[in-house]
């Protein structure tokens, strides 16, 4: 697949902006990896923890409380703190407070989403996590 | 912006609680302005320290998410006779209050989480506090550890009692340290001819920043004038010339700079 069809654009309107304007074409294409990224975490965190999804359902966490963050091996519990302070981020908000990269965050999240301990909503393009149930 | 201090130990009776009040008492002297919070709901002891009435709210009831923070807490800047002002936030020692408290479920201490957080926008930052004090539970209990993943700085005190040593220590690997907190050690009721010449100070300090892998603020010696007082007395307020006054002073310019 050529990059114009990954990108959405026809290839005529790909040249023009190619010669008028390649940084918004470049950001367009930065876009679409961070996408993909994202995407590809995803799918390596479902492959992870598919032998234990069977268990999480079964014996799914009720909360995130202070004994679980305790249980939690290191690298997850400074992300799993970081959204309870914040409440409500995306893995770029959560970036910038445990000074780790988007990517990496976006990975952690993920894991805790599917560990039972977070819930993720996207609003538009941004995807949102946060712990279910800490403002009833 | 402001600070939250948790104060926490290993053990009951190490002197948390009076040097939390103390520690208020200096920084509101200094003109700050300080709250402090009394989040030991299996034994509260603020009400008694400060002699207050009663309060339409408690902290509990703040928890439970049946008020805001600002019903609950009282002004106690007049009785503080200081140049800031200090604001109190009581625990309800009544059995029945006791009772439920201990048989939250990890729902509810996941929400007083959340609420224990979010003191950190409406006090420090709609209210502009310098201080938010939390005097806290002995132990592994939900309500301390839940105050210490609120603080910026959790201060551990601990006497010379072997177990209380032991205890603080595990708590540093298995506890502060999981959570990446600012922590410091403050060595309480230590016998004062451990203290007598420099060089004897000097070693102890040593001994004890060795033991317990964290930096130690202050070692107490043991006054009898603060046994006597049997907590009735709060040292910074109404005996500043005395040395235990002169110490909490130490302890509060030094975590300024922590």
């Amino acid at each position: 697949m050529c990059l114009s069809q990954i990108l959405g654009v026809d290839e005529l309107a790909m040249s023009r902006s190619l010669g008028k304007n390649s940084a918004v074409l470049l950001e367009k294409i930065k876009e679409s990896l961070d996408k993909l990224n994202e995407k590809m975490e995803v799918f390596i965190e479902i492959q992870k923890h598919e032998r234990k999804q069977e268990f999480a359902v079964q014996d799914l966490p009720e909360a995130l409380d202070v004994m679980t963050l305790l249980s939690l091996p290191d690298h997850l519990r400074k992300t799993a703190v970081t959204i309870c302070k914040l409440g409500h981020a995306t893995a770029e908000e959560v970036a910038e407070q445990t000074k780790r990269a988007r990517a990496v965050e976006s990975g952690y999240l993920n894991q805790l989403v599917l560990m039972g301990y977070l819930k993720k909503e996207r609003k538009g393009r941004k995807a949102y996590f946060f712990v279910e149930g800490k403002e009833e | 912006m402001g600070r939250i201090i948790a104060i926490h130990s290993y053990k009951g009776g190490t002197g948390k609680t009076l040097l939390t009040v103390n520690l208020a008492a200096s920084y509101a002297r200094r003109g700050k302005k300080v709250c402090v919070l009394d989040l030991d709901f299996r034994a509260p002891s603020l009400q008694s320290i400060f002699k207050l009435e009663h309060s339409e709210y408690w902290l509990n009831d703040y928890l439970n998410g049946a008020c805001d923070i600002k019903r609950v807490l009282i002004d106690y800047t007049t009785q503080c006779r200081c140049d800031g002002s200090m604001l109190v936030g009581l625990a309800n020692p009544a059995t029945e209050a006791l009772r439920d408290m201990s048989a939250k479920d990890r729902k509810w201490e996941m929400r007083a989480l959340g609420r224990l957080l979010s003191l950190k926008n409406t006090l420090l930052n709609d209210m502009e506090l310098d201080y938010l004090l939390f005097d806290t539970s002995p132990g592994l209990q939900y309500s301390s550890i839940n105050a210490i993943v609120s603080a910026d700085v959790v201060l551990v005190v601990s006497t010379i009692d072997a177990s209380d040593i032991e205890g603080t220590k595990r708590m540093t690997h298995e506890l502060y340290d999981l959570f990446e907190k600012k922590t410091a050690i403050l060595m309480n009721k230590v016998p004062i001819e451990f203290l007598s010449t420099s060089a004897d100070r000097e070693s102890v300090y040593k001994r004890f920043e060795n033991t317990h892998t964290l930096p130690v603020l202050k070692v107490i010696p043991c006054f009898c004038d603060v046994l006597r007082a049997g907590g009735t007395k709060i040292f910074c307020r109404d005996e500043t010339d005395h040395p235990f006054s002169k110490h909490v002073e130490e302890i509060a310019a030094k975590i300024e700079k922590f």
